[in-house]
């Protein structure tokens, strides 16, 4: 009896260990992020958040403009993928035929499965020449005036390219929570309002939208978290060029695009470096907020199952 | 006594009636127009990369090396596919047993609160941007400096980042699957006389496999397509690793290969980054293809 017992603590303690290593994987990622921005945070203080200027050799860092980049690039994708997610999930739950609906679910899935950079050829080759060819020449013909839309330069790459491929990766994911939290509507609720003489948009309107809402607070939540460290399609698509976007087609430059492109030279100075990892910081700090109200929400609402576009990509 | 008639107490406005119709046929039209939105890319990307790459895609271009000028115009990608099973050894190799072994602890013996945190841990992994795995992978690995791994840019160092990145999908998953089992399995093992191992060892594995495998399954799918990590750790090789550490242990990567030959001025190249993007898409479809199948089994035979 003694021996069974041990063998019991042994494969616990056998188990506790396998998880201590992911906790301190976890913690070293946090720690070392932190360790080695902290030149840059005591050297630079709190106004790095806010000033404007990049200037590597003379030691000047400010990361206003990759923010800005970030932000823009983050909301315009929730713009466009929120009504078209929603739209998405509310299709698959509500309306389709029952034969289709798991035909349907796979091909949202399989969305978030593409890798993001496939997402950045595909941008490349045809989101750019669409948007050079078909819309800035529109916008510069008629909304040549309004302050938001200007064409500065007909080139096709730019925040708008970002957004929308970026908006395509955050769209099954908000999809996919928002069907799975629709499907958590008690069906007696529904019939109930049918039965009154409802539509069925009345019946997704007042009954399952208010019922699911915080479900698909929580997804939209994640999406926002997915959206805003999105790397290889923006650095693909949005120019690359250290400037505060002041339109929809103008270029620009994100945190991770930045990144991406400058870390490997920036590691020969160690306070260049350390500028780099801060901007990385802003994107754990965000991500980290970010996942914990999402996850919180999610948790309660649809009891933390996992569908599959949340995995995907890359 | 004569028929008496009732006003009705909401009296019908038909033409309330006629915009209602009109507003619930909108509404089917939106979501089914979001819904085409939505699906678009999927067979457009597909169709994009077939349109452009078919002329590169034969036996050669997965049996060769690249070669010519610049590096890729001739020859095929062997190396990102060579590269790519490397990677995903080495990231399995860290992410299987810490995966599957937080798993069966969270399912296993975690209390309510160690459950909570444990969980928001791995899920918070989760949503940690791929491009700030690459600086931590990078500072831990790849530098001099730091932890007295002096890996270099090499498959040791881009492997075990992306392990970083699949371990917490493995672990829960792994959870997932032992939570779906019916509890009265557990029990009767347990009820029997058997420890938790014996019935870890004999029962949870045994029915919680498929789960456990589709998280593998998913694992893999998600690193096999990350570029960002790669770019501080791996990095690019277009002949074959040498070793796994240091000058000469680089390989090369179907993603990282695709982004290095989009940013070529070079239209063939842009070719034979699409060519690769049909394979790339091949294997993560038919990964997806896998861990459907085995869903299914697991939903038709096990549970």
């Amino acid at each position: 009896m003694f021996n069974l017992k041990y063998k019991d603590d042994f494969f616990k303690f056998i188990l506790s260990v396998f998880v201590l290593a992911v906790v301190v994987i976890f913690l070293i990622a946090v720690i070392v992020i932190l360790y080695y921005s902290y030149p840059s945070i005591s050297r630079y203080g709190i106004s790095f958040l806010w000033k404007k200027e990049w200037n590597p050799p003379a030691e000047i860092f400010g990361a206003l403009t990759f923010l800005a980049g970030t932000f823009f690039v983050t909301f315009l994708a929730l713009i466009f993928a929120i009504p078209l997610s929603l739209g998405t999930g509310i299709f698959l739950q509500e309306y389709c035929p029952f034969f289709l609906r798991g035909i349907f679910t796979i091909i949202i899935e399989m969305l978030a499965g593409i890798p993001s950079v496939v997402f950045g050829v595909w941008g490349v080759l045809t989101v750019v020449p669409w948007i050079r060819e078909s819309v800035e020449p529109f916008f510069s013909r008629h909304f040549s005036g309004v302050p938001f839309l200007k064409v500065e330069e007909n080139i096709g790459y730019g925040i708008l390219a970002a957004s929308i491929i970026v908006a395509f990766m955050i769209l099954p994911i908000i999809a996919s929570i928002t069907k799975d939290s629709l499907s958590s509507v008690p069906k007696l609720a529904k019939d109930g309002a049918l039965a009154m003489g409802a539509t069925k948009l009345d019946v997704i309107k007042d009954v399952s939208m208010p019922y699911a809402l915080n479900g698909i607070y929580g997804g939209i939540i994640l999406g926002f978290g997915r959206a805003i460290g999105e790397t290889i399609a923006t650095v693909l698509l949005i120019g690359n060029q250290a400037i505060v976007p002041k339109s929809l087609f103008s270029v620009g430059y994100t945190i991770s695009s930045m990144l991406a492109n400058t870390f490997t030279f920036a590691v020969i100075s160690p306070i260049y470096a350390s500028a780099e990892v801060e901007l990385a910081l802003i994107l754990l700090l965000i991500s980290l907020m970010v996942n914990i109200v999402g996850r919180n929400i999610l948790n309660r609402v649809i009891g933390g199952r996992f569908s599959r576009s949340q995995f995907g990509g890359g | 006594m004569e028929h008496q008639q009732f006003e009705p107490v909401f009296p019908i406005d038909k033409g309330y009636l006629k915009r209602k119709k009109i507003y619930n046929n909108l509404a089917f039209l939106f979501a089914i127009a979001a819904f085409l939105i939505g699906a678009f890319p999927v067979f457009h990307i597909i169709y994009k990369a077939f349109a452009i790459g078919y002329k590169y895609l034969n036996f050669n271009f997965i049996s060769t090396l690249p070669t010519g000028f610049p590096i890729g115009a001739e020859g095929g990608i062997l190396n990102a596919i060579i590269g790519d099973v490397y990677l995903v050894v080495i990231a399995s190799v860290l992410a299987i047993p810490l995966g599957i072994g937080t798993g069966l602890y969270l399912s296993l013996f975690g209390k309510k609160r160690t459950n909570y945190f444990l969980r928001l841990l791995n899920e918070l992994m989760i949503g940690i941007p791929s491009i700030v795995w690459g600086i931590v992978g990078f500072y831990i690995f790849s530098t001099n400096a730091g932890f007295g791994f002096h890996f270099g840019f090499s498959a040791l160092a881009g492997g075990l980042t992306l392990g970083f990145i699949m371990t917490p999908i493995v672990a829960l998953l792994t959870e997932q699957a032992v939570n779906q089992i019916p509890a009265s399995y557990i029990e009767g093992a347990l009820a029997l006389g058997a420890t938790k191992f014996q019935a870890a060892k004999s029962v949870i594995l045994k029915a919680a496999l498929g789960g456990i495998f589709i998280g593998i399954l998913l694992g893999v799918m998600n690193i096999i397509g990350q570029t960002a990590p790669l770019l501080f750790t791996n990095y690019y090789n277009t002949g074959l690793p040498t070793g796994v550490t240091g000058p000469g242990g680089a390989v090369g990567d179907m993603a990282m290969l695709i982004f290095i030959y989009i940013h070529e001025p070079s239209r063939i190249l842009h070719y034979k980054a699409e060519a690769a993007s049909v394979v790339l898409l091949l294997f993560i479809f038919l990964l997806d293809l896998g861990l459907r199948l085995i869903n299914y089994l697991v939903k038709k035979f096990i549970l």
